[in-house]
């Protein structure tokens, strides 16, 4: 990512996903918060994993930047707490999974 | 898409505060009757003399949302397929819980291919007290730890009468518990009604503040805090005797309940109800359903109340009170689906009442 005078601290997380499907619902659930301070900025994208592009879009890329590194490790933080419940949702209540346990009780 | 039987069904998560609800509802689609399907809960509770911040509470709903929302669907016995809509509470109430709990739905919403629906957390109580009470048309209080209320319907709008000018009744009750360091479990405003029932000996004097339609709640909060720190000291009561903390929640209790009892007659005799709900978790207190059961009955009327188990923040009544807009054609895009810590019970606009 460019660098930005005012905003000289940056990230990038990239989160691998099992398929594009699972990936999109991240990036879908977690881009509706808007970032609460002026001070951070975040974009999300999903892209493909390099070396297996026939996959589709199967990582999701998140790029912070910041005007300090405090301000950038506290959305990072935060980010990360959101992103973990995501995936637990998604291991745990995707339909399959609740079907396949259903059927086993 | 509706169950074999018709049925419309809605997943509901609150999380406005220190609970976490997950609930799953039923409308007949003919006596448009609401049944619960599940209620799961679990609250997150601070130690004695704390409150809950909002990151702790935040974390607590993310740690147990997963665990809550599978028992809520396993106690409903419906699938997947069958659920029309997810509901979850778009506020008002703390920014980082109800966040949380909305990124958990809006996961759910995605997997499962469902439309989801933003819940005011007011309006939500107001209409699961109308479904379980079946009071048509109620002059509400609705009063909790976070909001204060007396609220009647008029033209497709929940209108506040009379509200706090500042903390909420359940907040004031909440915080003089912090100052007596009596247990948050399972709740301080339930452990204040306990201690009370073995107050009484001496009725302590307490500012009475009702301004017109409205109360307020700090200053009588800053008095008893005052006089607690007296008994603590060993000072005696107005009598010369001492008095004991059993007599302070008493106090406290009397003279919060008699405002609110006040408002709310009055509201009444504005829009010539005689039926009033009660609904928040102070809706629980017995001895304000009492003290509200003699001014109604006084008026001919009669006092409508639920149990905790839909008084208290539930999911429930975000599902049931999603359904009923989901069931007029409303629906939240997926890129409106924020959370707001401020939303007015009086901004939505409630279609599905005549």
């Amino acid at each position: 990512m460019a660098t930005d005078d005012n905003f000289p601290c940056s990230l990038t997380l990239r989160v691998p996903f099992p398929d594009a499907r699972l990936a999109s619902v991240a990036l879908q659930a977690l881009r509706v918060d808007k970032e609460l301070s002026g001070l951070v900025k975040r974009e999300l994208s999903t892209v493909a994993s390099p070396g297996s592009e026939h996959a589709g879009e199967t990582v999701l890329q998140v790029d912070y930047k910041a005007t300090t590194n405090r301000m950038l490790r506290v959305a990072v933080n935060s980010f990360m707490d959101s992103l973990a419940l995501v995936l637990e949702v998604q291991e745990e209540m995707d339909v399959d999974v609740i079907e396949s346990e259903k059927a086993s009780i | 898409m509706p169950d074999a039987k018709g049925r419309r069904i809605a997943l509901g998560c609150e999380g406005s505060a220190n609970k976490l609800g997950i609930g799953i509802i039923a409308h007949d689609p003919i006596t448009g009757e609401a049944l619960v399907l599940s209620n799961v809960r679990d609250t997150f509770v601070s130690p004695p003399g704390t409150g809950f911040l909002p990151k702790d509470t935040a974390r607590h709903h993310r740690a147990y949302f997963v665990r809550v929302a599978k028992k809520a669907l396993a106690l409903s016995g419906v699938s997947i397929s069958e659920i029309d809509c997810i509901c979850y509470t778009k506020g008002p109430g703390m920014g980082g819980p109800l966040t949380s709990v909305a990124v958990g739905a809006r996961t759910l919403a995605l997997l499962w291919g469902k439309e989801l629906v933003g819940v005011n957390h007011c309006v939500g109580h107001i209409e699961m007290g109308r479904a379980i009470t079946g009071a048509s048309n109620p002059v509400v209080l609705y009063v909790s730890g976070g909001n204060t209320q007396v609220i009647a319907y008029a033209e497709q709008r929940y209108r506040i009468f009379g509200e706090t000018l500042d903390i909420a009744v359940g907040n004031c009750l909440d915080r003089f518990a912090r100052t007596l360091e009596i247990s948050n479990d399972p709740a301080p405003g339930y452990n204040i009604e306990q201690l009370a029932k073995q107050g009484g000996r001496v009725l302590l004097d307490l500012p009475y503040a009702v301004k017109g339609m409205d109360c307020s709640f700090s200053g009588i909060l800053g008095r008893a805090d005052d006089l607690a720190a007296q008994m603590k000291a060993g000072e005696p009561g107005p009598d010369g005797e001492p008095f004991t903390p059993a007599d302070l929640c008493f106090s406290l209790q009397e003279t919060v309940f008699a405002m609110l009892v006040e408002i709310t007659e009055r509201a009444m005799a504005h829009v010539g109800s005689n039926q009033v709900l009660i609904v928040g978790g102070v809706g629980c207190n017995e001895r304000l359903q009492e003290m509200m059961g003699a001014m109604a009955a006084e008026r001919g009327g009669s006092v409508y109340a639920t149990d905790e188990r839909f008084c208290i923040d539930n999911g429930i009544m975000i599902a049931h009170a999603g359904l009923l807009a989901y069931e007029t054609g409303f629906r939240t895009p997926l890129d409106e689906s924020t959370c707001t810590q401020r939303f007015r019970t009086d901004e939505v606009f409630v279609k599905w009442r005549d």
